[in-house]
């Protein structure tokens, strides 16, 4: 046997079979351990149908184990799995044309926590195309769960997108208004004290005129 | 013939691991997973048939292992499943408030950023507490908490940027969310998780 040929044989293997690794529900798939066979399988075909549709696999699967962890019944589980996949495809829609697998996630937990379709589109739109998107929907669901009207929440957002507010500066306005309605604030008036201090970081003349008290006119 | 037989079946063994991992993961672990079967084949045999077989002239065995490594790589990295976008791990300083909130002086804002994020948890009875949430599909066991003499539960872990839903296992049956940290609703199974906002400065 002519060894450097089968050793060759096997890292071509080893490559093939790491490349070929991906959809794994399209080779067969992963077991889930949920006891019941059948409602396991009704979940799985869930999880395939929507691989079908070209939908990432792993945000199905983590809410199919989801469903074990909490110890759901079968059924609940395949429902879970099915809205997972709705909210998924409803979020490649608006954030199109092209979304990661993290944007769709980030997506479809905003609109699992009610933020309306629509103002993901909005908040696609705004934000720079060069950068994901992720971070602000994730912001955005955290604001809309800590009970601020989406509405507000949004104009806030969109107001620190416009001005120029990083990835970083977004993500702390959440944090931020996070740990101040834990401590007591109420969230309307964290989300404006926060907005207003990321706000005074940027320097550009949109960040300047939010920041100007209201009644007061921009000198010519 | 024998042989080939071991190799095509280390192959396949491999090749069912492969299978088994999760897809889209930037994901260490199935690497690790990978290795860990090569590693836990008949190894010394194997090699030294090789070695005999190669009279131990064009490749040594550390030689063969690392392009083998190098071949898995490449093969991860043009799935995608390895990103050379990866930031390197940065290591935060929580905060020492009620939340998890965790930072890094890595800025940029990449979904791909890793920030290590500390998680405590206080149980006293419990034998065995675990970590789980969307960061590691809620798979309990895959993310243990170290017990510390004061009664304390601890882990360390490195999260991407953004918004996480997890919980505590306790005793591998209990689950609970973090008394120390928010409440996340969930619509799908009607039992609170906790969140944590995890970003880069």
């Amino acid at each position: 046997m002519n060894m450097p040929r089968v050793l060759f044989k096997t890292l071509v293997a080893l490559v093939l079979a790491s490349v070929s690794a991906g959809p794994a529900f399209a080779q067969g798939p992963a077991v889930l351990p949920i006891a019941d066979v059948e409602a396991r399988q009704a979940v799985e075909r869930e999880i395939a149908r929507a691989e079908a549709k070209g939908l990432p696999v792993q945000p199905l699967i983590a809410k199919a184990m989801e469903g074990v962890a909490k110890q759901a019944t079968g059924e609940r589980i395949r429902v879970a799995v099915a809205s997972q996949a709705k909210r998924l495809e409803q979020a490649r829609t608006l954030l199109a044309p092209s979304p990661s697998v993290a944007e769709l996630v980030s997506g479809a937990d905003a609109l699992a926590v009610g933020v309306p379709p629509a103002m993901l589109k909005q908040i696609r739109a705004t934000w720079p195309r060069s950068q994901s998107v992720a971070m602000p929907l994730d912001v955005m669901t955290e604001l809309v769960a800590r009970k601020i009207p989406a509405k507000r929440a949004l104009e806030e957002l969109t107001s620190l997108m416009v001005a120029g507010a990083t990835p970083a500066q977004i993500a702390g306005l959440g944090a931020s208004v996070q740990s101040d309605v834990a401590s007591g604030l109420a969230p309307d008036a964290a989300l404006e004290v926060r907005a207003r201090g990321v706000m005074s970081l940027l320097p550009s003349p949109a960040a300047q005129a939010a920041l100007a008290p209201s009644g007061t006119k921009a000198p010519r | 013939m024998n042989e080939n037989f071991e190799r095509d079946q280390l192959i396949e063994r491999v090749r069912d691991t492969l299978r088994a991992a999760p897809a889209a993961q930037p994901d260490a672990r199935a690497v690790g997973r990978v290795l860990a079967t090569v590693w836990a084949s008949p190894r010394p045999s194997l090699w030294r048939r090789v070695g005999d077989a190669l009279h131990m002239t064009t490749f040594t065995r550390l030689g063969a292992a690392a392009v083998a490594g190098a071949a898995l790589f490449l093969g991860f990295l043009s799935r995608g499943a390895v990103s050379h976008e990866q930031a390197p791990m940065a290591v935060s300083t929580p905060t020492t408030g009620e939340m998890p909130v965790a930072f890094s002086s890595n800025d940029g804002g990449a979904e791909s950023a890793l920030v290590q994020t500390q998680f405590v948890f206080e149980e006293t009875t419990a034998r065995s507490v675990s970590l789980v949430g969307d960061f590691n599909e809620w798979r309990a066991g895959e993310t243990p908490l170290v017990r510390l003499a004061n009664g304390l539960w601890t882990a360390t872990v490195p999260l991407p940027a953004g918004r996480h839903v997890y919980a505590f296992m306790i005793d591998d049956t209990l689950l609970v969310a973090d008394p120390r940290a928010p409440k996340a609703g969930d619509a799908d199974y009607g039992r609170e998780g906790s969140v944590v906002m995890v970003f880069t400065r």
